[in-house]
């Protein structure tokens, strides 16, 4: 049957219409004002009032981290009456004073750049607006920007609106994570958004750390003490080598690279830090009578810390010249944070340490905070200013080094510090089931297909129900539990991404968020070299299951006749489309990834199982039926000339280590190539591993002594001449017939 | 029979050697080396032109690594050089290797064959050789050096 033209023109129509209706935004990629990073009037470049209903008016930001309070003007308070919570405030005479000035203090709004720095999906953070009212209680979220592919083509940004909206309602203080949590753990589930976990759970703890940290910083959450340190009584004084190699001092180095600067040979800054009060450390550092004076200027519960550095910045900054804040520097412990002013420094006019090189810059700085124990780890935090290149814009970046005492300074050694689970450990604990089940799946396929030989033997081209009904059975798998149920359909984007990781950075943490994708793509990588991706493609792509299956099922109704198969020389010609779309994709992918992620809409695979044909717009739903609908008139039409993973894939396949059989008659007989759904086999009755989908359809001719012509021939000429027909060897022909000398015994005739 | 055996093939010259090890040394040779004299070694200036533009984007893919050229040349190199070796080696090296990697069945490979030979040979050795150099310091070394900072974007 010939192929009708005017579809082919369908399908340009629909593309581009699919283009042009892919524009819309939301905040994915949303240009910011350069002053919303650093200017002192947040409000005046931020949505305060969407965030933080019923206010009025904003401070300036201040306290580090930054955030603005929110006031209610004093006529709307007066009528709404003081209520008890605001004869508490009103004991603080700061308080009282900015009450005078602006009104009510009715909650405080921050912006989660300015607090915390967690990369999502896209690798760089999503800015978000937070309010928070004087009870820590959230009051609204706003995502100023994101870079969130998925969230602009694949997942519409509504669902992104109605995720964050649950945290409206939710202490600041309160443990909050994406899924269902267990009866009694004092936990709080969130339901996540299907398909971009990794953005839930990164804006989880954009949203929670941050309303955390502002929470702490006006008292409104109280610090969990943690136990004091105990030093131990050692009497040696190491040397500035020794506690360097011990981790008793600790290095920091930051390079003018990482802050958009031109690299000049010196770090930016190259820091030396650790901690003073351990007495072996102090004296150490300072001598006898140096720890001995510092000990005696301090509380109890104060900690010293020294700095020293080199290089072309510095950590001193000149922040604390104007604000008598130390800008550059901060203590992390856990969620709690210590900043200095310059009343918590003190000079350090000399190391006595022996080995101790020189350093341009050096102080002891003060925490005078009960939260923090040197039993503990803690993190030294430089905050840069890094300047976009291309942009010029700056923007605050944290670099910092863990510092935890060594043990050896601590009577009993370190405490048992539970670390907090990363994020893809908790994802594969919660898919423990899934897991499992799609390991299974997986091996069963491949089982299945390591046994071909033993099953296309037992189908003949008339009944093949040795290799279609496992097949069928994978497909049924692979459409209801890997594609809809688990949407672990696998993407280019994710090829793309594996692409800019080898490029940039290779990030495990972001391969391992998605564990069924990335044991997946394992089991993917491993079969196209073993047998090509043929196994992938024909027997376990979710897409491309539902693509043949709606061809085989219209095959048993009356529509039957419309079915059609390009003619062979087109085909040849066309099977090159997926190529040039999978060198397009990835070009443009190294330009911008978001654009790449835009036009790998080619894929139809968001609208089958991520986000569902009926909640997309309609260019990816007309799309989706047109390909739907041409599927079950021609075989896997989308997989043969458009798929730009099958493309990537078909490329190592050339290396696949086992191909198909074939016998010498292949060359010329055409038998195979006739019935070859994927149109693989060539004039030459070749078979290009690169379009082959290992249907096995040849392979059951193959050992079909009632399809194979050369078998057929062969069994006839031996019909006649009253022979026996032998078994079918590996080869593919019947056995030969060696006439043996007559005193033999019988049962060596048939060799 | 397996399709690989009744199939024309185009053996190269070392594919038939006894010595399994000087076997392994010529295929790494042949992978390294796209040049025969049967093919451009006949023409000397081209050989030399591409001996150069070899040594050239060595150079540049050497100064991309070490992150002082940006993304856009990276990938310009990488195309740009694949479709050269292309060019070359279906003149001079017309084969690929059929069937697993430790087999000896060759065939004469097509513009596709090539095309996906090369590209998939150079991602490896581009992600190879950059894990080497990191490893050794050079990537380190060459950031840090002041006189190439002209060429940061």
């Amino acid at each position: 049957m010939r192929f009708p033209r005017s579809l082919l023109w369908l399908g340009n129509v629909l593309l581009a219409l699919l283009w042009s209706a892919a524009g819309f935004a939301g905040s994915y990629d949303a240009p910011l004002p350069p002053q919303l990073a650093s200017d002192p009037d947040l409000c005046a470049y931020a949505p305060c009032r969407e965030v933080m209903p019923g206010a009025d008016s904003f401070s300036l930001r201040k306290g580090r981290p930054g955030y603005v309070e929110a006031y209610r003007i004093r006529d709307e308070y007066e009528k709404a009456g003081r209520d008890g919570r605001k004869d508490q405030e009103d004991e603080h005479q700061e308080g009282e004073r900015e009450e005078r000035e602006h009104g009510e203090l009715i909650g405080y709004v921050f912006l989660s750049t300015d607090i915390v720095d967690i990369p999502a999906y896209s690798g760089k953070p999503m800015v978000t607006l937070i309010g928070m009212d004087t009870r820590g209680i959230i009051r609204g979220v706003r995502v100023l920007k994101h870079s969130e592919p998925i969230l602009l083509v694949g997942i519409p940004e509504a669902q992104l609106d109605r995720f964050i909206a649950q945290y409206i309602g939710k202490f600041a203080g309160a443990k909050v994570e994406i899924g269902t949590s267990l009866a009694g753990s004092g936990r709080i589930g969130l339901d996540a958004i299907s398909g971009a976990t990794v953005t839930v759970i990164a804006e989880n703890q954009t949203i929670m750390r941050s309303a955390y940290a502002v929470a702490r910083q006006v008292g409104i959450v109280k610090a969990v003490p943690r136990a004091a340190a105990r030093f131990t009584a050692l009497n040696d004084a190491p040397d500035w080598n020794a506690m360097v190699r011990e981790g008793a001092i600790e290095r920091l180095t930051v390079k003018p690279g990482d802050l958009g600067l031109p690299e000049t040979g010196e770090p930016y800054i190259d820091m030396y830090f650790g901690y003073l009060n351990a007495p072996a450390i102090g004296r150490a550092m300072l001598g006898a009578d140096g720890y001995a004076r510092l000990m005696a200027d301090l509380k109890a519960d104060e900690h010293a810390i020294f700095i020293v550095a080199n290089g072309l910045g510095s950590f001193k900054g000149s922040g604390f010249v104007r604000g008598g804040i130390y800008d550059r520097i901060q203590v992390l412990q856990e969620i709690d944070s210590f900043t200095f002013r310059d009343t918590d420094y003190l000079n350090l006019y000399r190391i006595e340490a022996a080995g101790a090189p020189s350093f341009r810059e050096s102080g002891i700085f003060i925490i005078r905070n009960p939260a923090f124990s040197a039993a503990y780890p803690w993190h030294m935090v430089f905050l840069g200013n890094k300047m976009d290149r291309e942009t010029r814009v700056k923007s605050f970046v944290n670099f910092e080094r863990e510092y935890w005492l060594p043990a050896r300074y601590l009577e009993g050694g370190r405490p048992a510090v539970s670390q907090p689970e990363p994020a893809w450990q908790a994802i594969w604990k919660a898919k423990q089931v899934e897991i499992a089940i799609f390991l299974l799946l997986l091996a069963a396929t491949a089982t299945v297909y390591g046994l071909r030989d033993h099953l296309v033997r037992r189908a003949t081209h008339k009944d093949k129900r040795w290799v279609s009904w496992p097949k069928y059975a994978i497909w049924t798998a692979s459409i209801g539990f890997v594609g809809f149920y688990t949407m672990a359909q696998p993407s280019i984007t994710q090829v793309l991404t594996w692409f800019h990781a080898l490029a940039f950075e290779w990030k495990w943490e972001l391969f391992l968020s998605d564990p069924l994708i990335f044991i997946f793509w394992w089991f993917l990588l491993g079969t196209t070299l073993v047998w090509g991706r043929g196994l992938f493609c024909g027997w376990l792509c979710p897409y491309g299951s539902l693509s043949e299956i709606a061809f085989k099922l219209t095959r048993a109704t009356p529509l039957r006749r419309f079915q059609f198969e390009l003619p062979q020389r087109l085909h040849d010609k066309l099977k090159w489309t997926k190529y040039a779309v999978f060198a397009g994709l990835l070009a443009v992918s190294f330009w911008s990834m978001g654009a790449a992620e835009q036009l790998a809409e080619i894929e139809p695979f968001k609208t089958t199982f991520l986000v569902g044909v009926l909640n997309r717009s309609w260019p990816f739903a007309l799309y989706f039926v047109a390909l739907l609908v041409l599927s079950m008139f021609t075989e896997r039409p989308f997989c043969k000339y458009l798929c730009p993973l099958g493309a990537g894939l078909a490329m190592p396949t050339t290396f696949r280590w086992f191909g198909l059989k074939r016998k010498a008659e292949c060359t010329t007989c055409h038998a195979c190539q006739a019935g070859c759904g994927p149109q693989a086999i060539a004039d030459d009755g070749r078979i290009d591993p690169r379009e082959c989908l290992l249907c096995l359809d040849c392979q059951i001719l193959y050992y079909d002594d009632h399809g194979c012509p050369p078998l057929v021939q062969e069994r006839k000429r031996r019909g006649k001449a009253g022979l026996p027909l032998t078994p079918i060897a590996g080869n593919g022909y019947y056995i030969p017939i060696k006439p043996v000398p007559a005193d033999k015994p019988a049962q060596d005739d048939v060799t | 029979m397996s399709e690989t055996h009744d199939l024309p093939t185009m053996l190269p010259h070392y594919a038939a050697d006894n010595s399994r090890m000087a076997w392994i040394g010529r295929e790494i040779w042949d992978h390294l080396w796209p040049w025969s004299r049967r093919g451009f070694g006949r023409h000397r200036f081209l050989l030399a032109l591409s001996g150069g533009a070899a040594t050239a984007v060595a150079v540049v893919w050497l100064l991309a690594a070490a992150g002082r050229i940006g993304p856009s040349v990276v990938i310009g190199w990488w195309v740009g050089w694949s479709v050269f070796e292309v060019l070359v080696r279906m003149e001079s090296k017309p084969y690929i290797k059929e069937g697993p990697w430790w087999g000896r069945h060759y065939r004469r490979a097509n513009l596709m064959d090539m095309i996906c030979y090369v590209s998939f040979k150079n991602l490896l050795l581009g992600a190879l050789l950059f894990l080497a150099l990191h490893a050794v310091g050079v990537l380190d070394f060459l950031q840090r050096l002041p006189a190439l900072d002209w060429l940061y974007r």
